[in-house]
């Protein structure tokens, strides 16, 4: 073998080799999670603002609106902590705003997540009871719930690229 | 040293509505700037109020005001500002009477990206559909998020226009030694002698009043989503 095709050969197993390791840090399965993982975030965030364009309107459609958006927000949220495997943040390449402190402090991460699964259940009661002097203030503390989580683990909103 | 003091008369160049709306603007860009990047979008939301209601007054005393406030009286067409900017480098040339000609471009360039700024963030949508505009009730989510991102990038080309300005008024200070941030707060520059200055004409109060009343009732109207 000769020393160019030696260095061709050693570079080619490198590569190999290199992607080998990325992908066992970042596997098919964390990556499949990313898109949809997005989209499920933002059908929950349209179902809030749906909520409070309800309250800001002062015309409150309990049936057709705030029912069906709560429901949204609470059944999605029960899933919410099943879309962050480990693998599935920055490290996979891809674009996303998930940062490496959801992995890295996951105790607190996951603390955050069922707290806003609790501020969403509280929502869909008071939906079902169409309670309307509890809704505001619900809706505010479920928002605040979803805020608290992106403040920490969350790239800010400004630093990257619209998401599509 | 006498004579010369004795040539120096103090001019008023601005009234007190143009100087307190730029120091409000400059605070209320300011609070909007802080609040945004630390996310505190309810304190961003009012502050963003607050400067939209300045601009709309600042556009108003611009075609009511003061002399020096109206726009007819400083905003020049391109012969103006290019005489204007090829004398730019001499440091002999006389202290214009409010805003100069290449100036003015940068008034009207920087409130027109205020207002650009406002009115994208009375659309924006946040990420928690939580804090939002409050004409996004008009938008999708999704809609709503992509303003969100526009007004990030206009506010981004206004602060440097901002910068800019700024960049301007140390030049005028160090090169042409002109200081132009204390007329700024007094009102009143020092005269040299100029030929064709005028005083100022003050535009009365009640004119101001009027306006302000105006501008609220749109600020409120557009604060609650043209909802009543």
């Amino acid at each position: 073998m000769s020393a160019l095709s030696f260095r061709r050969v050693s570079a080619a197993v490198l590569v190999v080799y290199g992607f080998t390791v990325l992908e066992a840090a970042a596997g098919p399965a964390e990556i499949a999670q990313i898109k949809p993982r997005q989209d499920k975030l933002r059908d929950m965030g349209g179902a809030l603002k749906a909520i409070t364009d309800e309250i800001k309107k002062g015309r409150l459609d309990w049936d057709n609106t705030i029912l069906p958006n709560a429901q949204t927000i609470k059944d999605r949220s029960a899933y919410l902590l099943n879309w962050f495997p480990k693998g599935s943040g920055p490290e996979t390449g891809k674009k996303t705003y998930a940062l490496p402190a959801i992995w890295q402090k996951n105790d607190d991460f996951v603390k955050l997540g069922k707290a806003a699964q609790a501020e969403a259940v509280k929502l869909n009661d008071i939906a079902l009871k169409k309670d309307e002097a509890g809704l505001k203030a619900q809706a505010i503390a479920t928002g605040k719930a979803c805020k608290a989580c992106h403040d920490s683990y969350r790239s800010p909103d400004y630093e990257k690229e619209n998401e599509e | 040293m006498e004579a010369a003091l004795a040539d120096t008369v103090d001019l008023r160049v601005w009234d007190v509505p143009v100087r307190a709306m730029h120091w409000l603007l400059v605070i209320g860009i300011g609070v909007c700037w802080w609040s945004g990047v630390n996310n505190e979008l309810e304190y961003h939301t009012y502050s963003g109020y607050v400067v939209l209601w300045i601009v709309l007054m600042r556009l108003y005393w611009g075609l009511v005001g003061s002399s020096t406030a109206r726009f007819v009286n400083f905003v020049r067409g391109p012969k103006a500002v290019l005489d204007y900017a090829a004398t730019l480098h001499r440091r002999d040339t006389p202290h214009a009477h409010g805003h100069n000609a290449l100036g003015a471009i940068s008034i009207v360039v920087m409130l027109g990206l205020v207002l650009t700024v406002v009115c994208l963030g009375l659309f924006a949508v946040d990420v928690d559909g939580l804090y939002s505009g409050p004409m996004s009730i008009y938008v999708s989510f999704k809609q709503g998020r992509h303003i969100a991102h526009s007004h990030y990038y206009w506010f981004n080309i206004l602060l440097w226009m901002i910068g800019l300005h700024l960049a301007a008024v140390i030049f005028y200070l160090v090169y042409k030694r002109q200081n132009l941030v204390v007329p700024m707060i007094s009102g009143k520059r020092q005269h040299r002698g100029e030929a064709g200055h005028a005083e100022m004409k003050i535009a009365p109060l009640w004119r101001f009043v009027i306006g302000a009343i105006l501008v609220s009732a749109i600020v409120y109207a557009v604060s609650v989503g043209f909802y009543f």
